[in-house]
């Protein structure tokens, strides 16, 4: 175990595959000499080469589009968008064909497609989104969303060895921020299962990503046993670890920083509704972005993501209830 | 102002032969061209029957360009055939009764009744299913390439588009990074003049859409979409230097759709004089004319050819139609792969 | 000879987005031979004119659209058959199917809506209405009134917390409600045993007291109501000459009570004769699932358990009783009798039964028509069993009057399973179980 930021750990786990299986690439603008926007792949190019860390032209379409020939062709590309919002550009190629051609003719397309996501520093509308719902929407598709560096590096090994699309959901304020205990040597954390950030008897916080924190600071502001999920994949996701802690809380929180109608925060409130109605003793209640773009100036950022404040208000007003 | 080389007719059977084509290798693109124009014409007909859900393609008058391009590609090499290409499936070994099967929905087509149509494909014959996005299949194909190009294969891919799909962007942003990184892929635009309604002064402004290539990087060839051996040719050397290193070409063959965009499309929009004129350059027809004139072909060849066409298409419909329709309780199988799927070659 | 291998020849569908379409011109008339892919008609739909190929070869020997008619995309346009008529040989021109009259699609009724009954998303003053889904369900499987609990949340509404704080210190169920302001309107939330009626609401007139509906009060209004709109109860009674049960119990009592701490009721008679008794009626111990019968391999017996405070009925279950003899069944009603009482019982108690006994008779009444346990085909009522004049025929032939011990039993079945007579065996065979009785029967 070593002490490293999230951005490291999910550095670790790119080199570590990349030094493990001669079919694992890398494709993306700025990938290469620049090392990425963020440095995430810094250093990986001059260890394996131009052909294997590929900066690519700004073409978004192209690089989904040639990962998904990539990975029919027995390839493992990880590809990235330089921010999780400049996937707009790749959707045809994600959903048209990777996510299709598995149930379509039987190609399975094993890529992983990284996605810089998140706000909370001026990014603004297109630098900041979670566009984690959109896309948990199409079947065929896998969406894993981590917290913490152990999960980063655990979950991008896994959905490097996933057959399917996998997207890599990597909270861009979480990157230096945040630093865990990592192992040192190779794991996988499975795709699908939840983790218990904090347990806790009186109420449930169903969340994820960068939010995972934000709930951990509003519980400590509370006068309750305080439960938080945190998801760590989001397609598919585990219902039972959230089932399971619902039946014991009977109150539950789902926060996310993606805006509310259409949040996959929608999903999860009515699952509870439909599978653990008899254990609720609160309606299920959800904490989101308001339904608008992000915005960029500090003051309204601030007032657009979920803060700890509103958590710890959402919380009071479960405990009360 | 023209950029792109117009590629010569077709010549001598000497020439064809240098080309690399013996006289069987000639009746069975014969063989191949008149297979792909009797499996359509029995879907049209399997769809006036009722047979066939949903709207039915076909490539009537570009047997020539697919077959030609299909019989120039190496074993390994792969591609991404589009509606109006039927040849591609027929030259690389797709069983006519699999196709009629597709068509009607069965368990038995390609895609077992998910899909329909020519959205199949055989990744065992080096073909990648094509999505109705048609340009999308572009970057698809570049991908392909690039996996050849990082492991160093001698192998190369094959990018089917019309001059409609050009329009898109991704049409665009696969030929660009294939020209960045002069990977092993050939471009075949068949440009049959109608996107749908669309004519091509609707479509684009340069001359030849083969001229784009020099923007690219590589090179543009126009070839007559209705001479077989001319476009055999020109996907040959296209091809072949491709896999020596030498980059993407992208090649415009020019026919005509000789039908509407669908069966539900009489194609009014298109002047009847237009038809009438290509309709003498029909693809089979000019080929059987030079097999009888330059490669001896005879009249016991011909109908031993038409026999067994005829045979193969009789036998392959009852078969497709004996195939079970699919069972609902599959539908949820498959949508998310696997470890077991990647158990194939392709993903070694 | 009709032939079974007509081959149906539809109206294709000319594009995704064309649903119909009309029948221009037949090119072959009834009779006339036709080879496959031959044009057999033309159509005409709103994007294309096309002939028809005919999907056979051989007799055209129905037309079922004629020329001018517009049917949908997949009518069955004709047929090509061995010979003319396939279905009937006589007529030339056969009736088409009968299609549904035209109007029937514009004749389905507006479904009615009801006016929704708002309900308080949250509780706001009268919180202590509100009842959570988890806390009903809880309230439920104690036999507790949620009124009755102290509230500690928003506007004193019950918390889970508070149920289950009130269940741990061992408040007694029947605390007796008294509120005699109008309660406020039944919002609720349902038990699980189903639907409760929204009544509107209550208010107390001079003289009047009103008291919640507890949840349990409510489930169980709710279950005979639906139970009697699904069952079409019938009711008919036996009487029995209990002489010998009376007899062999009392042998059996002070052996059963020494060695195993149980009482050999009557009830376990009766309930061991009645398992015997449902082994040769397996209809009366099935159930009606759809439309379908179900029968069963095994009886679980449910026993109607009056609540102490008198304001309640719970049904536990005793499963597999067919594997019990007398003892076992002796002890496993003593089980569940007790732990009716201490609220021991758990969901899975009292769900599950097969066929249910009910006990009124400890008050001294004769006959009743109890209502079937859903879903059930039928309920035994055991009644008082009383000492009275009986004509018996004695050993020599000779009728004569003798003191017995007889008992009313009423069998109430579902008559849309369970016919008269049926059940009319059913009670004669188990009368002549308990009036035989011997030392030996266990």
């Amino acid at each position: 175990m070593s002490e490293k930021t999230y951005l490291q750990a999910i550095s670790d786990g790119l080199r570590e595959e990349m030094r493990r299986d001669h079919r694992v690439f890398i494709l993306g603008e700025d990938v290469g000499v620049y090392g990425g926007a963020f440095k995430v792949t810094l250093g990986l190019q001059e260890e394996f080469g131009p052909w294997r860390v590929l900066d690519m032209p700004l073409s978004e379409t192209a690089i989904m589009g040639g990962a998904t020939g990539a990975a029919m062709m027995g390839l493992r590309p990880v590809a990235e968008m330089q921010f999780a919002d400049f996937v707009s550009c790749a959707w045809d190629h994600l959903i048209t064909v990777a996510a299709k051609q598995r149930w379509r003719v039987g190609t399975p397309v094993p890529i992983v497609l990284r996605l810089p996501s998140g706000g909370g520093f001026s990014g603004g509308p297109f630098h900041s989104q979670n566009p984690e719902s959109s896309f948990a929407h199409i079947p065929g598709l896998k969406c894993v969303c981590p917290a913490t560096p152990e999960d980063a590096k655990g979950l991008i090994t896994a959905a490097i060895e996933d057959p399917n699309p996998v997207l890599f959901f990597e909270h861009k304020h979480l990157y230096r921020r945040i630093k865990g205990e990592v192992p040192d040597e190779r794991y996988v954390t499975p795709i699908g299962k939840a983790r218990i950030h904090a347990e806790g008897d009186d109420l449930t916080v169903v969340t994820w990503g960068a939010m995972v924190y934000t709930a951990g600071e509003a519980a400590k502001a509370v006068d309750a046993s305080v439960e938080i999920v945190d998801l760590r994949t989001i397609m598919p996701w585990d219902k039972e670890a959230v089932l399971d802690s619902v039946r014991k809380t009977s109150k539950v929180l789902v926060l996310h920083e993606d805006t509310r109608t259409g949040g996959f925060g929608g999903e999860i409130a009515a699952t509870i509704a439909e599978e653990a109605f008899e254990d609720l003793d609160a309606p299920v209640k959800r904490l989101a972005a308001p339904d608008c773009p992000v915005p960029f100036s500090p003051v309204l950022e601030k007032a657009y993501i979920p803060q700890v404040d509103d958590v710890v208000r959402a919380l009071k007003e479960l405990i009360e209830y | 102002m023209a950029i792109a080389r117009v590629a010569e007719p077709s010549g001598s059977l000497q020439e064809v032969k240098e080309g690399g084509l013996d006289r069987e290798d000639l009746l069975q693109i014969y063989r191949n061209m008149l297979i792909t124009r009797g499996v359509e014409e029995r879907g049209h007909i399997l769809y006036r029957q009722g047979k066939i859900p949903g709207s039915f393609y076909t490539g009537r008058g570009n047997e020539a360009s697919s077959v030609g391009v299909a019989m120039a590609m190496g074993t390994d090499d792969v591609g991404t055939p589009l509606h109006r290409d039927m040849g591609v499936h027929i030259t690389r070994g797709v069983e006519p009764w699999r196709i009629f099967a597709q068509y009607m929905g069965r368990a038995d087509g390609p895609t077992h009744g998910r899909d329909g149509n020519v959205h199949m494909a055989d990744m065992n014959l080096g073909l990648v299913a094509m999505v109705s996005h048609l340009p999308a299949m572009l970057p698809v194909a570049v991908g392909c390439a690039l996996a050849f190009r990082i492991r160093e294969e001698k192998r190369v891919a094959v990018a089917w588009s019309g001059e409609g799909a050009m329009a898109r962007g991704d049409a665009h942003e696969g030929m660009n990074f294939a020209g960045v990184r002069q990977l092993p892929v050939v471009f075949i635009c068949d440009n049959n003049q109608w996107a749908y309604s669309t004519p091509t002064h609707l479509e684009y402004a340069v001359e030849h859409l083969a001229d784009r290539a020099a923007a690219y990087g590589f090179e543009g060839v126009v070839v007559d979409g209705t001479d077989v051996l001319a476009v055999y040719r020109e996907a040959k050397r296209a091809i072949e230097k491709a896999r020596d290193g030498g980059g993407p070409t992208l090649i415009e063959n020019q026919t005509l759709r000789m039908e509407g965009h669908a069966v539900h499309d009489d194609a009014f929009y298109v002047p009847k004089e237009l038809f009438e004129r290509w309709a003498e350059r029909d693809p089979i027809e000019r080929y059987r004319t030079w097999l009888h004139t330059n490669a001896e072909l005879t009249d016991d060849e011909q109908d031993e050819i038409t026999g067994y066409v005829k045979k193969l298409l009789n036998d392959s419909l009852q078969r497709a139609d004996e195939s079970p329709q699919p069972d609902p309780d599959t539908l949820l199988d498959g949508v998310y792969a696997t470890p077991e799927d990647l158990d194939t070659p392709h993903h070694k | 000879m009709a032939t079974g291998t007509a081959v149906d020849v539809v109206m294709p569908q000319m594009g995704v987005s064309v649903s119909e379409g009309t029948v221009t011109k037949w090119n072959k008339q009834v009779g006339d031979s036709i080879e496959a892919d031959e044009t057999l008609l033309e159509i005409s739909t709103d994007k294309v004119d096309t002939e028809v190929p005919s999907p056979a070869s051989g007799i055209v020997s129905e037309i079922l659209v004629q020329e001018g008619e517009t049917v949908d995309v997949g009518t069955v346009l004709a047929r090509i058959g061995d010979e003319v008529g396939a279905a009937a040989p006589a007529a030339p021109a056969p009736e088409p199917a009968p299609e549904e009259p035209e109007s029937a699609a514009t004749e389905v009724a507006e479904p009615v809506v009801a006016e929704p009954t708002a309900q308080p998303a949250a509780p706001s003053e009268n919180g202590k209405s509100f009842v959570s889904p988890v806390v009903a369900r809880i309230a439920s499987e104690h036999g507790i009134d949620p009124s009755q609990v102290p509230g500690s949340g928003s506007g004193g509404r019950v918390t889970k917390k508070d149920i289950q704080a009130f269940i741990e210190s061992g408040e007694p169920a029947s605390t007796k409600a008294s509120e005699v302001v109008a309660p406020p309107p039944a919002a609720a939330a349902p038990p699980a045993a189903g639907q409760v009626t929204q009544a509107p609401e209550a208010t107390a007139q001079v003289g009047e007291a009103l008291e919640p509906m507890s949840a349990m009060r409510r489930g169980i209004a709710d279950h005979m109501r639906k139970s009697l709109d699904t069952s079409a109860h019938v009711t008919s009674a036996i009487e029995v000459d209990m002489s010998k049960v009376v007899a062999i119990r009392a042998k059996l009592k002070k052996e059963y009570e020494s060695a195993y701490g149980v009482n050999p009721t009557y009830l376990a008679f009766i309930a061991r004769a009645t398992v015997e008794t449902l082994r040769d009626y397996p209809w009366v111990n099935g159930e009606l699932r759809g439309d379908k019968i179900v029968t069963k391999s095994f009886v679980n017996l449910g026993f109607a358990v009056e609540l102490v405070d008198g304001k309640g009925l719970i049904v536990p279950v005793v499963k597999n009783a067919e594997t019990l003899n007398l003892l076992g069944m002796a002890k496993a009603i003593a089980d569940i009798a007790k732990r009716a009482r201490d609220k021991q019982l758990t969901p899975n108690d009292v769900s599950g039964g097969s066929f249910t006994i009910t006990n009124p008779g400890g008050y001294g009444t004769f006959h009743g028509t109890p209502v079937i346990s859903q879903p059930q085909a039928g309920i035994l009522g055991t009644y008082a069993i009383v000492k009275r004049p009986w004509v018996i025929t004695d050993d020599n032939g000779a009728d004569a009057i003798a003191i017995r011990s007889i008992m009313n039993l009423t069998l109430t079945y579902d008559h849309r399973l369970v016919d008269g007579a049926l059940a009319g065996r059913f009670l004669r065979d188990l009368r002549a179980r308990l009036q035989t009785w011997g030392e030996s029967d266990y």
